[in-house]
């Protein structure tokens, strides 16, 4: 009978604001500790929450942007526990009435379209770093140290439902989601500072079972690479017991990044150990149709909508998503050059390829202003039309990176046009073959990878402004014949 | 009710130091704050009603402009531990 995984992710989404999300203390992005706090947020007597404006239109957008329907009449509740990576001994979080329920995320796997159902967006506050001292494992620490800079920026928490079915979901579910978020412009969403951090939930079960098996939560994982191996390390260690008959049980297990493997950190708190009510600090957070309505105006274009843009000029789902993925004037320019070529996947090549790969090298970030749809074109066409060779294309972008130049000037007055007359060609080939006699001997007696030998003379002799593929094509014929 | 009340170990509980005269104040409002409790669990409620949240009023948010605080010396003030800069406390899983 086959075995089937369910995964749910949890993903926390750290909010791009000024200040906090219930003080007014900065955001600050320093290796200094414990340099932003206020009685608020180190929790003070006598001090008092205010939940920050922005944040809640931050999550309001994303909330709409993933389909969810939005809770009107929606509240605060204290999740308390006694880890000391919250100053208060609770965060201030949402439990059965969050901003955004009932939602999903349309995901690009393998080129082909999916869906992931999203089950409530709500919003929280960050906590603060704790650092084990002591001989390197947290079990056997001697001390604690904490930075509170961190605790009480603004987090959006969003959950899954568990209806995921592979690690290559959940990595394109995970690559959806931060593209949304930047996009939204509300998070930087870098995953390398922990702008975006996720956990897996993991359970395996036989196939036409009704109920899902145990379930196991992986934490600790800081790529989308450490991802994806997470989630089959654990598929397949559940996979294991399951067919074995063994006991699994529900628990919170750590991914080592350097074994590879998951190991037991804690047995899992069900919701009834954090004891959630409702903060009493916090009125009930009221969010007004006419609110709602604001924030649906100011929603950008999002990644599907750009994917099904591109996917209209004629582009394949899997390059489109990748163009999504891009910085927006990548994709502008792409729609702008396509336009002109009328041929999307030359378009795209050019663009996320050739042009992206010199500014990279260049370490240019912005296009210099007289680099144009219309002049960028322009070299494409030349290529399209044979005009030029890929090779001198490549020469003339670079130049354009560069200094203004009209690309079929350069191109004539650098003799890279190419020789396209069948004549011209005809002579040259016959000069090869006269001259090389030896050589096409040893193309008769199989050693085929001379011919390339003989398509340079080609195109040495006509200094490089013969066809490579006319000019082989010509040669083969000559010799064949 | 208030002899049930030992005050030394809640004031230990919240790490603070209470005089006699604390002492005894605190423990006549601690005793009032359970009392008043008590009579509440006593009450004869209908279940249908229940009041999601304690507070009637509307939510204020706050702009979203940052101001400056405690300094860093003064954030770590009341820290009975401190090093490098961080707050320490005993060892912690997270």
């Amino acid at each position: 009978m086959n075995i089937i995984p369910t995964i749910g992710m949890e993903t926390h989404v750290e909010l791009k604001t000024n200040s906090k999300m219930f003080c007014r203390c900065h955001v600050l992005d320093t290796e200094s500790p414990n340099e932003s706090l206020c009685p608020t947020c180190l929790g003070l007597p006598g001090s008092l929450p205010v939940p920050n404006k922005k944040a809640i239109e931050f999550i309001t957008l994303l909330a709409l942007s993933t389909n969810c329907s939005i809770t009107n009449d929606g509240m605060f509740h204290r999740k308390n526990y006694f880890y000391p990576d919250l100053p208060k001994n609770y965060q201030i979080s949402q439990f059965d009435l969050p901003v955004g329920t009932e939602g999903s995320l349309e995901i690009v796997v393998d080129g082909e379209f999916g869906t992931v159902e999203i089950e409530r967006v709500h919003m929280e506050e960050d906590t603060g770093k704790s650092t084990h001292i002591g001989s390197g494992r947290i079990d056997s620490a001697t001390s604690t140290h904490l930075d509170f800079n961190r605790a009480g920026i603004p987090l959006v928490e969003v959950v899954t439902k568990p209806l995921i079915k592979s690690s290559k979901e959940a990595v394109a579910y995970i690559e959806e989601l931060r593209q949304l978020v930047i996009d939204l412009d509300i998070s930087e969403g870098k995953l390398e500072k922990g702008n975006l951090r996720f956990d897996a939930n993991i359970s395996v079960a036989h196939e036409g079972d009704k109920e899902l098996g145990t379930k196991v939560e992986i934490k600790n994982m800081n790529s989308l690479k450490s991802l994806e191996k997470a989630i089959e390390y654990e598929i397949s260690r559940q996979t294991k017991m399951l067919i074995a008959e063994e006991n699994i049980i529900q628990e919170t297990r750590h991914w080592d990044e350097k074994k590879e493997v998951t190991s037991s950190m804690r047995s899992k708190e069900g919701s009834a150990d954090y004891r959630y009510f409702s903060d009493p600090d916090i009125p009930n957070m009221i969010l007004s149709n006419d609110f709602v309505n604001e924030i649906k105006k100011i929603i950008p274009e999002l990644p599907s909508q750009k994917r099904k843009m591109f996917i209209e000029t004629g582009l394949s789902i899997e390059d489109a998503n990748n163009l999504g993925k891009n910085k927006n004037w990548i994709g502008d320019l792409y729609r702008s050059i396509t336009k002109i070529t009328g041929d999307s996947k030359s378009s795209f090549n050019w663009v996320t390829g050739e042009l992206q790969g010199q500014l990279r090298k260049l370490e240019i970030k912005d296009l210099p202003n007289w680099v144009t749809p219309k002049n960028l074109s322009e070299i494409i066409l030349l290529v399209k039309e044979d005009k030029i060779s890929f090779t001198s294309g490549k020469e003339i972008l670079a130049n354009l990176i560069e200094q203004e130049i009209v690309p079929e000037e350069f191109a004539s007055e650098n003799n890279l046009i190419q020789e396209n007359n069948i004549e011209e060609i005809s002579k040259i080939v016959e000069e090869v073959i006269e001259n090389n006699s030896e050589v096409l001997e040893r193309i008769a007696n199989g050693e085929e990878k001379l011919i390339g030998f003989l398509v340079g003379q080609i195109i040495k002799i006509s200094k490089g402004q013969v066809n490579p593929s006319v000019a082989k094509e010509l040669l083969l014929k000559e010799i064949s014949s | 009710m208030a002899d049930k009340i030992d005050i030394k170990n809640v004031a230990k509980l919240a790490s603070i130091k209470l005089n006699q005269e604390e002492e005894d104040r605190l423990k006549n409002d601690l005793s009032m704050i359970i009392e008043h409790f008590d009579a509440l669990s006593k009450m004869d409620l209908p279940d249908d009603k229940i009041s999601i949240h304690p507070l009637g009023m509307s939510l204020n948010l706050a702009e979203d402009i940052a101001s400056k605080s405690l300094t860093h010396k003064e954030a770590l003030s009341n820290a009975p531990e401190s090093k490098d800069g961080q707050f320490v406390v005993p060892p912690s899983l997270d």
